[in-house]
């Protein structure tokens, strides 16, 4: 066995563009994915009834869903329906927003409901309106406790950009294919690649960790 | 636009089989990962120096890959590695396997932890070995807090073997698509696909949430 990790080297340009894409896509969708995933939670607790059922149908459903079969269903399906095609950059930011999301929502409500319903009680008692109430009694509070299981969803984020590649989207995953597979030398090429998402991976989960244990005790009430 | 949706009928006995390999890939990791987790974490706890630094490192780079990366890594090194020709199936195996692995070594080790350090000592007092004390003390009580975080993994188990289709192991994702392919049903097939996993993934996300409920810890 002989390595020769040269190829590395003379592909550099083309795996960095990898992992831009990895990095653009992460960031847009763990974005998105927030945003969308608030907007999800707030009207599963605060939401009118037909809609709560909806948008519990929606989170459920997105729990049991594989990513891989999301991202495929909207890049090679959905086109068919809409009648739009669409790049798979966009295709794969709309699935993987759509999937996470529903993940996030968990999150926001989880927060939400973790503070204690005396304190609603309290607010109302003197006087505050329903969104008042959210937005500076409630949401203060529950934002610390989610801070930890939104670390954990941007890694998962950056974890399932690669699954992305399945799509044809030129993020890292799918460049180290490309390359192994016109270099006929998958093990190095793979072997870097692990390498590269080790990196960008592990100050992620390092960062949570050291957050679980800094906010711990902010989030105490 | 017309659709045909015969076509999904007319090909149900190989959705069929594939569902069933995407079962059996999601119990015989399961079987694998959780005897060696319990492995891992114990050996990461109280291992010698050097087998603990090597159990984080495991874990650590596990938790710190993405899952298909480590699908196509295992499809190519490991015929390498261990001089064997290996059908993708036993390869996806094994790559789900590592990776399940390393979560549940996580989630004993959280288990263990969480079980307070009195406990152990008690039951040294009571003349237990350190063996025995983890063995009916905290490993009993530790498996009933982890439960409800086993089923979680199971769900995201059974929705990632999906992710062994890119190296052809014929499991529900990758029969789908190739007859997708052969007959150019695009959507139809890749809708019956979704609902396929969503009828056997959403009442296994139904009972983690009860698993939740009816598991969660009170001191």
């Amino acid at each position: 066995m002989d390595f020769d990790f040269s190829v590395i080297a003379d592909h550099a340009r083309f795996l960095a563009s990898g992992v831009g894409v990895t990095l653009t896509l992460a960031a847009l969708s763990g974005l998105g994915s927030l945003v969308l995933g608030f907007i999800v939670a707030l009207l599963r607790l605060y939401g009118p009834r037909w809609l709560k059922a909806i948008v519990v149908l929606y989170i459920d459903s997105m729990r049991a869903i594989p990513v891989l079969v999301v991202l495929v269903w909207t890049f090679f399906a959905l086109p068919i329906v809409t009648g739009l095609t669409m790049p798979p950059f966009i295709a794969a930011l709309i699935g993987l927003t759509v999937h996470l999301a529903a993940y996030a929502a968990e999150i926001v409500r989880a927060g939400i409901e973790s503070i204690r319903p005396g304190q609603t009680r309290a607010a109302r008692a003197l006087g505050l309106s329903p969104a008042q109430i959210v937005r500076r009694i409630v949401l203060p509070q529950a934002l610390v406790r989610m801070l930890p299981a939104f670390g954990s969803l941007l890694s998962i984020t950056i974890k399932d950009t690669a699954i992305a590649s399945v799509i044809a989207v030129g993020e890292l995953m799918r460049q180290s294919e490309t390359v192994a597979g016109q270099s006929f030398q998958p093990i190095e090429v793979y072997s870097f690649a692990m390498l590269l998402y080790f990196l960008m991976l592990f100050p992620v989960t390092r960062g949570v960790d050291r957050l679980y244990r800094r906010v711990a005790h902010l989030g105490r009430s | 636009m017309t659709f045909d949706w015969s076509v999904v009928w007319q090909h149900r006995d190989v959705l069929a089989a594939g569902t069933g390999t995407t079962i059996l890939l999601t119990v015989a990791t399961m079987a694998i990962a959780v005897p060696c987790g319990i492995v891992v974490a114990v050996l990461r706890l109280y291992g010698p120096a050097p087998i603990r630094t090597v159990a984080t490192a495991y874990v650590e780079l596990f938790r710190n890959l993405p899952l298909i990366l480590v699908v196509y890594w295992a499809f190519y090194v490991l015929p390498i590695l261990t001089g064997l020709g290996l059908p993708p199936l036993a390869t996806g195996l094994a790559a789900l396997s590592l990776n399940v692995t390393a979560y549940n070594a996580e989630t004993f080790r959280a288990g263990i932890n969480s079980i307070r350090r009195g406990q152990v000592d008690a039951a040294m007092a009571l003349g237990m070995s350190r063996g025995q004390a983890l063995r009916r003390v905290v490993l009993p009580q530790a498996l009933r807090r982890i439960l409800p975080v086993l089923a979680s993994t199971w769900v995201s188990l059974f929705k990632d073997t999906s992710l062994v289709s890119v190296i052809a192991v014929a499991e529900l994702a990758y029969v789908s698509m190739q007859i997708r392919s052969q007959t150019f049903r695009v959507l139809e097939m890749l809708t019956a696909m979704a609902t396929i996993y969503w009828l056997l993934g959403y009442p296994q996300a139904k009972f983690v949430d009860w698993m939740q409920c009816r598991f969660k810890v009170t001191e």
